[in-house]
């Protein structure tokens, strides 16, 4: 009987390897497959900090694996500890967004990996080309790029790096969490009973799945769409008009989007209008999915909430913190007081808390960075 | 990654830009010259509020919401409109509370304000307060070339308004429900028409003309008074000038039409939104055909499939740009080749998509 | 013996009998009862009572327009998952209205999925179309 088991618990371990549970299969773009040494190179560069002007900043500073690929910081820091404007979103589960970066300006994985290295508050290369001379002096990697995409050294562009990384990228998926093995694993007691109650605030009072959406036989716990919910945007209402106005001017004469975001925090608070220029997506961010939140506080789009139970009481005070503030008119519609109980919230946290994948179930404390102390970003 | 103005227009599209860029890049998009003596502007419309008191100084949250959100987004537009329309229903039992909630509303907009009478505001005091706070409930107005007329559409049978109801809440009551039965047709009547004929009357055949109404002046689905009884009489008014257009609320919901030379456009509400009438199964009521559906609301969306809209006017025709909360943003403007309106997006039935069917 | 088996199968075909008939008069009748609560969902429909701010199911559907009810039980992307009519009204007087669950099955319930019904009369079942 016990090598039944044995035998059942490793095919479900392999299971779980190849397909987690509460997870769909992860979509593969067609022009970039998976392959074993494209992920090893991938993951290679996203860790390598001579992609930096000052040779001290990778990918991996903002999106440590230790720290489900976030830094723990409210914004995050580039080289010499300048302070950018928003918060580092996970790279877990990042592979099923419909779009990346917290207002959506990259249609893609392999698009997202070309702006850190250039904007002057990230890693402030100059140029791509000057990363590409990096590489190409080095055997290791022109060595990598020529068996991965065939490619010789003066061949090799921003491109096949950015195609290296995203691969990387879509193999850092988790589910399996306690809520998977509950819900869709029909484990009755993978959760404590508080956590089964937060789940029903989250379905019913607390309105939450509408954007933090689940399915029939998985959950990414988002929609990804873009929606006002009373952060950034409500500290500015005032100045809405004159800065939405010289914002879309400065556009139109040229400036970069990716630059201009996170350079200055009232910008940064503008949004997916930034990205479009709607004027109904003032103030609108995507929707993160919920899995691993417990490990990737502090939250929102500029960090400005520091535990769950802060984000819950913000939406429970129908899109602002204080609850006396003055709510913002551009607000999402989905958004508005939900009259929760103190056990309401307690359970509502508690179910997020269980949305935690098993490799990072234990908590680990982020390294500490130069951006303690560290001067906002400046153009 | 740079973004240069040619980039910036082809990102951010035709409907998006024209919220920010000259009326010249309408006129570009349908690439006609323009008429003398006539000057392209840009108007802003927000209809259909309902804003609706609970008790005291409670009033719904959801239609507060979406007046005060059209009204912070309309004030965004630039170039700054030239006026804009308030298209009727402001209230919702037409009481003084809730016509002064609104007014208060509408006094952040930063333009000058036209405003359209709708039944919600009419049928409790026949439009007193309505009056005190906005003015006449028919009038007309000149706009750089284009004849303006605002009717009060809402009117409907002497009986049924002065004769049938034993109070006038009682006789709001019964109007306020659109499907309700005891219901009466909407209509202009006879005085106003006479009113409209006079007013019309020494204006060019080749002056543009708007008309601003609250019911559709056509004959929709009587059933939720998507109608106007003498619907064909007002357009036989209008029928012997070269350009009319026909802005309508009441309907909630996108739909456009070209009788004659009348191209018809509704406006979106501020408040919820309706389903089509083809989708009561009992009703046999279809739109016109050359309606491309909004996206059918998702209800937890408290703004999807609501929303307001600006109106360009270029050569004395109008595209009707709608802003939409969590859609892609929609025009539908008269295309001169097929003479009538048309979804500069969506108009060809290989574009559609599953949104627009699923009714 | 024989009396008795008689006795059962007679009492047998007599009960038999009354099962499957019914006349022209139950007919009318049992259908007057489901109009009396399809007009009481209709009541509900257009009253404030369901909720706490005022607004009714009519507001949004009038004539129960677009509720869809031929196309239950289906994936309902508000609750994630596959579910039932009287689940998606649940959520409406929950949501748009601010009001409590009803039952299932609670009389109000019933009536106003008898008046929802009633207003689709005729139109075919599609069961999980969205």
């Amino acid at each position: 009987m016990r090598w039944m088991l044995l035998l059942v618990s490793l095919g479900a371990a392999w299971q779980a390897a190849a397909q987690p549970l509460g997870l769909p299969p992860v979509p593969i773009p067609e022009d970039n497959p998976q392959t074993p040494a494209k992920v090893a190179l991938g993951e290679r560069l996203f860790n390598d900090v001579r992609f930096s002007s000052t040779g001290t900043v990778s990918c991996a500073n903002c999106h440590a694996a230790a720290t489900a690929f976030t830094d723990g910081l409210p914004v995050s820091a580039g080289i010499d500890g300048l302070l950018g404007t928003r918060n580092a979103p996970t790279i877990v589960n990042a592979a099923y967004n419909a779009t990346q970066f917290w207002d959506g300006r990259s249609p893609t994985l392999e698009d997202q990996a070309l702006h850190p290295f250039v904007n002057p508050v990230e890693m402030a290369m100059p140029s791509h080309d000057a990363l590409l001379e990096i590489i190409r002096g080095d055997r290791e990697y022109t060595r990598a790029f020529r068996n991965v995409f065939g490619v010789r050294p003066a061949e090799i562009r921003i491109e096949h790096v950015t195609k290296a990384i995203a691969a990387f990228e879509r193999t850092q998926i988790a589910g399996d969490s306690p809520f998977d093995r509950w819900y869709f694993g029909g484990e009755e007691n993978a959760i404590s009973d508080a956590a089964k109650r937060g789940f029903d605030v989250f379905l019913g009072d607390g309105r939450c799945v509408s954007c933090h959406t689940i399915e029939q036989d998985h959950a990414l716990f988002t929609d990804h769409r873009f929606h006002n919910v009373g952060i950034g945007v409500n500290e500015m209402q005032d100045r809405i008009a004159e800065l939405a106005k010289a914002f879309l001017i400065a556009k139109a004469e040229g400036i970069d989007v990716d630059v201009a975001v996170l350079s200055d925090a009232d910008t940064s608070h503008l949004g997916r209008f930034a990205v479009t220029g709607d004027l109904s997506e003032i103030g609108a961010f995507k929707t993160p999915t919920l899995r691993n939140i417990a490990r990737t506080a502090p939250y929102m789009h500029d960090g400005s909430l520091a535990t769950l139970r802060e984000v819950v009481e913000h939406y429970n005070n129908g899109g602002v913190t204080p609850a006396d503030a003055p709510v913002n008119p551009y607000l999402s519609g989905g958004i508005r007081p939900l009259n929760l109980t103190e056990q309401q919230i307690d359970d509502l946290v508690a179910f997020m808390e269980s949305l935690t994948s098993p490799q990072f179930e234990e908590l680990v404390e982020p390294e500490p960075v130069a951006a303690l102390g560290g001067r906002r970003g400046q153009q | 990654m740079k973004i240069d103005r040619r980039g910036f227009l082809k990102r951010s599209g035709a409907a998006a830009a024209a919220s920010v860029l000259p009326v010249s890049l309408v006129k570009l998009a349908f690439g006609q010259e323009q008429s003398a003596g006539q000057q392209d502007f840009t108007f802003a419309y927000i209809s259909d509020s309902h804003i609706q008191q609970i008790r005291g100084a409670q009033f719904v949250r959801n239609w507060d919401q979406g007046l005060k959100r059209a009204v912070a987004e309309a004030n965004l537009l630039e170039p700054a409109p030239d006026f804009v329309v308030f298209g009727g229903d402001l209230a919702q039992m037409g009481t003084k509370a809730e016509l002064d909630h609104g007014a208060e509303f509408l006094s952040a907009l930063r333009y000058p304000l036209h405003c359209v009478m709708g039944e919600h505001d009419y049928y409790l005091d026949l439009g007193e307060y309505w009056s005190e706070l906005f003015g006449d409930q028919w009038y007309s107005f000149d706009h750089k070339g284009v004849h303006f007329v605002v009717l009060n559409s809402v009117l409907t049978y002497d009986e049924w308004t002065f004769e049938r109801w034993e109070s006038p809440e009682r006789r709001m009551q019964e109007m306020a429900g659109l499907d309700n039965p005891n219901g009466s047709p909407f209509m202009v009547g006879e005085r106003q028409r006479e009113w409209l004929r006079n007013d019309l009357a020494n204006v060019p055949r080749t002056t543009p003309i708007v008309v601003l109404s609250h019911s559709p002046l056509q004959k929709i689905y009587k059933g939720w008074n998507f109608w106007t009884e003498d619907a064909e009489e007002v357009q036989a008014i209008l029928a012997p000038f070269e350009k009319v257009t026909v802005l309508y609320g009441h309907v909630h919901q996108i739909q456009y039409n070209q009788i004659g030379s009348i191209a018809f456009h509704s406006v979106m509400a501020t408040a919820w939104p309706w389903p089509y009438p083809s989708t009561y199964a009992q009703s046999g009521a279809y739109v016109p055909v050359m309606t491309v559906p909004m996206n059918r609301a998702d209800p937890f969306n408290e703004r999807d499939a609501t929303g307001w809209q600006f109106i360009d006017v270029h050569t004395g025709r109008a595209a009707v740009h709608y802003t939409l909360y969590d859609n892609k943003n929609r025009t539908v403007a008269y295309n001169a080749a097929t003479g009538r309106p048309e979804d500069l997006e969506y108009q060809h039935p290989a574009r559609r998509i599953p949104p627009q069917a699923h009714y | 013996m024989r009396r008795l088996l008689l006795a059962i199968v007679g009492a047998a075909a007599f009960t038999a009998a009354q099962a499957d008939e019914f006349t022209e008069a139950d007919l009318e009748r049992w259908a007057a009862h489901f109009e009396s609560v399809a007009q009481e969902g209709r009541r509900l429909w257009t009253s404030a009572e369901l909720g706490t701010n005022g607004v009714a199911c009519g507001q949004c559907h009038p004539n129960a327009a677009n509720t869809h009810p031929e196309t239950y039980p289906k994936f309902q992307k508000q609750l994630g998952r596959v579910a039932q009519m009287w689940e998606m009204v649940n959520w409406c007087i929950r949501n748009p209205l601010e009001g409590t669950d009803l039952d299932p099955g609670d009389p109000r319930m019933t009536a106003l999925l008898a008046y929802m019904a009633k207003e689709r009369r005729g139109v075919p079942i599609e069961a999980g179309k969205h």
